[in-house]
């Protein structure tokens, strides 16, 4: 399998609309301009594309429900927020391959009847602000976006809205609300977006990478790219790789490679020789995973049985110089600083978790702390408003499943065994 | 319908609802803290969590929409432990301060840990500290105790509309900010104070003072400040008022108050209450006993009225009184004194408007429901800003917006600003142009309905096209003809109707163009009204030509029936209204007057001209609670007792009759009772055992009240046209004259009606003084700078009257020609500057015509 | 009092027409009330909220939700620097440190001549580049010390 999402991205002018153009860009939209929503739909569900945003929520699935709600304007909005540590696949396409998603906006919004689209992009990317700027003024002058889109008479209408440094905005709900110009606290569901989104009205929420996946999609058929990758949720996909390994950096695979064969064949393996401790899968939520059990399909229905989550596929490998309480304890921090503050056992405990884990790595923890933590995050899982503070009390308990080991031995040394 | 189980127990719905709100209607209790029933869902805290069977996680109950079929428990053990580790989460920033704060015993989370909480802590890191804030003058707040349900950020902008607060930062960070210590928008309500369930946030009127449970009685009474009569339960300990709450499921404001409401009370127990009769010997006030003052007060009214004819003597009523006070005042005047020389301040402009709009659409057509105006698609402001008037007739219009309505403003409503109005700002001087401009378009848009004939030929006379109109205002065609399209396009429009309009020039005629339009779009009026018994007043027959019931005096069977009733002869001829006593006094033709709870000297136009008016009677008698400027002029003052201290009813904008309780105790008499008393010394005896029995003839002798007992009253419910018999068909020509025309040019002087006084009466009330401490003069920047003046700088403002020195506050909100000056501070009323003429067809002065000069006299100090 | 340049508040307006609310418009609108004042003084909230007609005290709210909006003066350039699990894996506490001791750029705090701040992000997204930065809006990854040095040579 070619890159598909990442096509041409080695060319330095590869944001370039003409340059896009050349390499067959927007013939998936020309296409798709020519059939009937219903049946743009009908092609995706055939594909079995799922989500990439982490859920792998099906596609087509969510896109039939916000087009049979009779209320207008509905809306499309990208989620270009990719705030989740540890993932920088959908990066590359905004600052690279702008196009592509500008196309694949474009055809789904036709296939849901949205006239309005936003790509709700992430602070902390500037450069990609000023890329897809242009890149929608560069489709709105040939007219591939405005009010009569090559000349069908198709309506959609494309922006960018920045967000301003606040991870809990990837959530949906929350990026509705950030959009609207509001914290981003997420919102009670139901109603869902699909029937009561954006500005009220129906709203359907896609990664970056998800509807990027469009074009092809229409260039090739469902049927066609259902081939691709596992069978249960078929189609390329961009894996980020950071860490310890030789090579790290994005990787367009098809879903499902094998955990071990990405770190070991495509990234060549631990770098400097050193020794694998611990893969963190799929963004810091996800559970973090010990060496020996890594030979597990990436994708959205085998992860899960292997016990952890593909998410957004942003692999953070370890070697052996690492401390997994010091990880856990940023990883807390990192939650701490991104609870939202709106439901009481994540505003308050992941302080309180991030608190304990700090002691313990300060080498002033109590015997009793690790059954505190576990306790602590167990008051918390399942009972948070949003998935976030379920993602910080996992980590805390994942880390002591496979780790607590080195936990006990910080408190019982009272310093940090690890490298020496 | 919709079955559910709830821990067992099969429960039947007819309506959709949360589980909460289902369990609730069965009597099960789940424990909430960010719930609450005024407010948005939330589902933050996580305490009403409970189990539903094929539903993976536990569910916020208070989210949680029922469905047939669905089985649910609140109170496993599993769950229980699911609380106590929630209250374990919300106390480790929590001050354990229960014995010193005011909250203990009605706070939710205390109570909530006494069932579900852990005992002990094992949180071992720091607290947040948090120290004690009192900047703002009403409230403090104490926000380490603050459990982030953010009741009070969603009270504040998704019910009060204010949005001075909001949460801060966030995560473990959020706090609440920033309240009033900044002045932002704070609109000083308090309602935020009503919904805190710890002790966070918390009035400072009552701080530490008492414990909740050591509130002796909860005694429902009528708000004794604006036309709008919200229920307050006022809770007493000692003979004291502790605190002002409202309660939820009340009928007017369910729930909510203003800041006059909730913080206006503490005037009931002010050292300065009048508390003995006075006599003035030689100048001088004298302590007298009742004995004394009355007799000599009846003695001085009989032989003016023996010397010198009844028409001699006139007396003036109380919008602040009740319908009782105000009853036996004008049977008094009427049978005692044998004159029809009774009037009130709803001359001003509520009585004469009233009149005007009832002489077009039948009696009662101002008496709509307040409430109702929230559901209205679309609610037209003209004259004022209803949210600082009747500020919670003003909440149902932003809630009106909020719910997706429109809202359209003649003129800049400063209140109305966050939602979203479409606003055509014409110069003030050419409203009328654009009034006559729209009720054109509607013409030529909608065509005349047909149904009220007298109108339409009223109607088809006025002419003005949106071009030339538009051009004359400075406004774009675009915007006139958009907010003419959102009127006529309105499915149940509300017309607003306030004070600005009433007391300006041409008013008569831009009240008829007014009404012309609600006439055009099938509206209902609402006309916007200052104090809380200013209808009552007009009902009780507290006018020159009204007897009580709202019945003309004119009309001879009425007469009859009331001479009857009373046993006397009325005199048939109209009495002379408020203006016509301050000249007829001025002019020596009257020569004795009787004033009740009122303020003529700072309440009417002109004071210099009240003045030497009042001091020309040889007999002035004043009743009041306080020492008033027309007090001082008095020969006789008489104290009586307030609001708080005795029964009664007042009925309000809506036309509903509530009741008026006691809440405290003093010696002394009510209003009526010293009326009686002179009476009786005057040989006409009036027998009234209480307030109740006062109530009890005015049933009888007022065929709108026919029938009503204080019990029905009771439930709220009382609203015209009650039982009786509505008036119908006593019409006359509808006027169009237009008046005075309007000056041109110039800085005019107008009034600046605060949110936070309503009246001479909340300056006694120290709460509200903190807030809005004294009298400014309100002015734009841009008029300001051609002045050289500066926000704060000491200004002279002058008019042919007289003039007065304040600071100035520079107030984007002001309109370029017009300063603005409130009516409230001693020595520093607006009216008093204004020599005013009288409108021709409402008979209400017209006060936007005044010229004012204004003129730097000392710098800010800073 | 500050106010906006006539050219910002065309710009606000343009921005404004993007959206079916102007409330939508409050995120962007602050970001451009940092760019002219520096940062979000009480003053700019005042002035977006007005020209904005949303409320000040939500303005603030919202201003203060987001790490990316500086609710204090910061200085001429902002080291925006990563220690999320991928870049401190790869070293970046040690770059913090060699900030502090070098430059005497504190998180969160700035140098005495007003010439840097620095700021502790999580996640910028270079996880692959790790360690990773932004100096105002340009990123730099594969970050060394000697790195450092010259990048911040480029900002006076
Ligand atoms: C805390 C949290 C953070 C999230 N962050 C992101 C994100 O950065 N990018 C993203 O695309 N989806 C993110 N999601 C998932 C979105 O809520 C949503 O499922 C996704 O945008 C849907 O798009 P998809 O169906 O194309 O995956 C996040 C969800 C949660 C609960
Ligand atoms: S002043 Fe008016 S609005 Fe305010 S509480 Fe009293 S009656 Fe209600
Ligand atoms: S009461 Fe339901 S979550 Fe707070």
């Amino acid at each position: 399998m070619g890159n598909i999402l990442l096509k041409n991205i080695e060319n330095p002018n590869s944001a370039e609309l003409c340059e896009y153009r050349k390499s067959g860009g927007y013939a998936g939209l020309q296409k798709a301009l020519g059939m009937e929503p219903k049946a743009i739909i009908d092609e995706v569900k055939k594909a079995g594309l799922r989500g990439r945003g982490g859920a792998g929520f099906p596609v087509a699935m969510k896109w039939t429900f916000a087009s049979a709600d009779p209320k207008f304007p509905k809306y499309l909005l990208c989620n270009a927020d990719e705030g989740e540590p540890g993932t920088f696949k959908d990066r590359p396409i905004l600052e690279k391959n702008p196009h592509i998603l500008i196309e694949g906006m474009t055809i789904s919004g036709y296939a849901l009847g949205a006239e309005y689209g936003y790509i709700y992009l992430r602070g902390e990317y500037p450069a990609a602000k000023d890329i897809l700027n242009k890149a929608i003024k560069q489709a709105y002058e040939d007219n591939l976006l405005g009010d009569n889109i090559l000349g069908k008479g198709v309506k959609f209408h494309l922006a960018v809205h920045q967000g301003a440094g606040a991870y809990i905005c990837g959530e949906e709900t929350a990026l509705i609300e950030s959009l609207e110009g509001d914290k981003g606290q997420p919102r009670i569901k139901p109603p869902f977006p699909v029937n009561v989104g954006a500005f009220a009205k129906p709203t359907v929420v896609n990664n970056v990478e998800t509807l990027s996946n469009l074009p092809y999609i229409m260039e090739i058929g469902g049927e066609a790219y259902a081939k691709i990758g596992s069978p249960d949720c078929p189609g390329p996909k961009i894996y980020c790789i950071s860490g310890h390994v030789a090579r790290p950096g994005v990787y367009e695979l098809p879903m499902g490679t094998p955990l071990r064969e990405i770190i070991e064949t495509h990234c060549g393996g631990i770098k400097g020789g050193g020794r694998l401790k611990a893969v963190i899968p799929g963004g810091i939520s996800t559970p973090v995973l010990p060496p020996d059990k890594i030979d597990c399909p990436m994708d959205f229905v085998n992860m899960p049985k292997h016990g952890s989550m593909l998410g957004s596929g942003a692999v953070i490998v370890m070697d052996d110089t690492v401390c997994m309480v010091k990880v856990c304890h940023r990883a807390l921090k990192f939650f701490e600083h991104e609870s939202c503050g709106k439901c009481t056992p994540c505003r308050e405990g992941t302080g309180w978790l991030r608190s304990i884990l700090g002691r313990i790595e300060q080498g002033e923890g109590n015997e009793g702390d690790i059954d505190l933590l576990l306790s602590v995050a167990g008051n918390m899982i399942g009972k948070t408003f949003c998935p976030l503070g379920d993602g910080a009390a996992s980590v805390v308990q994942n880390f002591i499943k496979h780790f607590r080991p080195e936990f006990e031995e910080h408190v019982r040394l009272k310093a940090c065994p690890v490298g020496k | 319908m919709i079955t559910i189980t709830i821990n067992g127990k099969e429960i039947k719905l007819e309506k959709a609802m949360t589980v909460l709100e289902a369990a609730r209607s069965a009597g099960i209790k789940i424990p909430t803290l960010c719930y609450h029933e005024q407010l948005e869902k939330y589902g933050g805290c996580r305490l009403c969590l409970v189990e539903v069977e094929k539903m993976p996680r536990l569910q916020t109950s208070c989210t949680l929409m029922v469905t047939d079929g669905m089985v649910v428990r609140t109170e496993t053990e599993a769950i229980a432990d699911v609380r106590r580790g929630i209250l374990e989460f919300l106390l480790i920033n929590h001050p354990l301060d229960c014995p010193y704060c005011d909250k203990a015993g009605e706070c939710e989370l205390q109570d909530l840990v006494e069932k579900y909480g852990p005992t002990t802590s094992r949180f071992r890191e720091k607290k947040r500290k948090v120290t004690e804030n009192l900047q703002d003058p009403v409230i403090v707040r104490n926000m380490e105790r603050c459990v982030m349900c953010t009741r009070c950020t969603r009270m504040c902008e998704g019910v009060q509309g204010a949005s001075a607060i909001a949460v801060i930062s966030r995560g473990g960070h959020s706090h609440i900010e920033p309240f009033s210590g900044n002045r932002y928008d704070c609109e000083y309500c308090g309602n935020c104070v009503s919904v805190c369930p710890v002790g966070a946030i918390m009035s400072r009127l009552h701080r530490h003072s008492y414990r909740p449970w050591q509130v002796k009685e909860n005694i429902e009474t009528t708000c004794p400040y604006c036309g709008v009569g919200c229920t307050l339960v006022a809770q007493v300990r000692d003979d004291v008022i502790k605190r002002v709450v409202p309660k939820i499921g009340s009928p007017v404001n369910n729930g909510m108050l203003c800041s006059r409401g909730r913080f206006g009370y503490e005037f009931v127990g002010h050292k300065e209450r009048l508390t003995v009769p006075l006599i003035k010997k030689a100048g001088v006030f004298e302590e007298a006993t009742w004995e004394e003052a009355i007799g000599l007060v009846a003695k001085r009214l009989g032989e003016a009225r023996d010397k010198h004819g009844s028409g001699a003597i006139a007396g003036i009523a109380s919008p602040r009184c009740t319908n009782e006070d105000n009853y036996v005042f004008q049977k008094f005047m009427r049978v005692t004194l044998g004159t029809n020389n009774i009037d009130s301040t709803a001359r001003m402009g509520y009585a004469g408007a009233q009149a005007f709009i009832e002489n077009i659409f039948g009696q009662g057509a101002t008496g709509n429901i307040i409430s109702g105006l929230s559901n209205s698609d679309t609610v037209l402001v003209i004259g004022g800003d209803p949210t600082t008037v009747n500020p919670i007739l003003g909440l149902q219009i932003r809630a009106c917006s909020r719910r997706g309505g429109t809202i359209l403003t003649v003129g800049h409503v400063p209140g109305l600003q966050h939602f979203t109005p479409m606003e055509l700002k014409p110069g003030r001087r050419q409203e009328t142009l654009l009034l006559e401009c729209v009720v054109t378009a509607l013409v030529s848009r909608k065509g005349l309905p047909g149904s009220n004939q007298r109108l339409e030929e009223k109607i088809k006379v006025v002419n003005a096209d949106i071009a030339t109109v538009a051009g004359q205002c400075g406004l774009h065609e675009k915007e006139m003809t958009d907010f003419i399209d959102s009127l006529a396009g309105a499915g149940t429009p509300a017309v607003v109707i306030g004070k600005e309009l009433v007391q300006a020039c041409n008013s008569g005629y831009r009240l008829f163009l007014a009404c012309a339009i609600s006439y055009l779009i099938n509206g209902r009026i609402y006309l916007l009204c200052d104090h809380a018994n200013e209808q009552g007043v007009l009902d009780m027959g507290c006018a020159p030509d009204l007897l009580p019931g709202y019945r003309p005096l004119s009309y001879a069977e009425f007469r009859k029936r009331y001479e009857t009733a009373w046993k006397t002869t009325l005199p048939e001829k109209n009495g002379l209204n408020i203006f016509d006593m301050i000249a007829a006094a001025g002019s020596g033709a009257l020569k004795a007057m009787y004033v009740m709870g009122e303020n003529p000297v700072f309440n009417l136009p002109d004071s210099k001209t009240t003045v030497a008016a009042l001091q020309k009677l040889e007999f002035l008698v004043v009743q009041d609670i306080f020492m008033t400027e027309t007090a001082r002029l008095a020969d006789v003052v008489l104290p009586a007792l307030s609001w708080g201290e005795k029964y009664g009813t007042f009925t309000n904008m809506e036309r509903r009759i509530q009741r008026v309780r006691k809440t405290v105790g003093r010696e002394g008499m009510e209003d009526w009772r010293i009326v009686a008393e002179i009476s009786k010394h005057m040989s006409v005896r009036m027998h009234y055992a209480d307030s109740g029995s006062v109530f009890e003839e005015i049933t009888k002798v007022s065929p709108l009240h026919r029938d009503l007992t204080y019990d029905e009253i009771a439930e709220g419910a009382t609203i015209y046209p009650y039982k009786g018999e509505p008036l119908r068909g006593a019409t006359e020509e509808i006027r169009t004259d237009r008046g005075m025309t309007c000056p041109e040019g110039g800085l005019f002087l107008g009034i600046d009606r605060p949110l936070f006084h309503s009246g001479t009466l909340s300056r006694m009330s120290p709460a509200l003084g903190k807030i809005c401490p004294d009298a400014v003069l309100r002015i734009n920047p841009e008029t300001a700078a051609t002045l050289l003046v500066a926000d704060g700088d000491i200004v002279r403002v002058s008019t042919a009257t007289g003039s007065l020195e304040l600071p100035a506050v520079l107030d984007k909100h002001a309109d370029r020609s017009v300063v603005l000056v409130s009516n409230i501070f001693e020595g520093r009323g607006v009216l008093g500057l204004m020599a005013a003429a009288l409108d021709p067809v409402l008979g209400s002065p017209v006060l936007d015509t005044i010229p004012a000069t204004v003129e730097r006299v000392g710098k800010a100090k800073v | 009092m500050i106010t906006f340049s006539q050219t910002t508040i065309k710009e606000i307006e343009e921005i404004r027409r993007k959206y079916p609310t102007s409330r939508a418009a409050l995120l962007p609108a602050l970001y451009v009330a940092q760019r002219e004042f520096g940062w979000l003084s009480p003053e700019a909230y005042t002035a977006v909220s007005d020209l904005l007609g949303v409320p000040e005290a939500i303005a603030r709210g919202v201003g203060t939700f987001y790490a990316m909006y500086r609710n204090k003066p910061l200085g001429r350039h902002v080291v925006q620097l990563c220690t999320n699990v991928s870049c401190m894996i790869l070293g970046a506490e040690r770059l913090v440190d060699f900030l502090k001791n070098k430059y005497g750029l504190e998180p969160g705090g700035t140098t005495a001549d007003g010439r840097f701040s620095l700021v502790i992000m999580e996640c910028i997204g270079a996880c692959g580049t790790a360690p990773a930065m932004l100096v105002n809006d340009d990123f730099y990854e594969n970050l060394t010390e000697k790195y450092i040095d010259e990048i911040l040579e480029k900002y006076r």
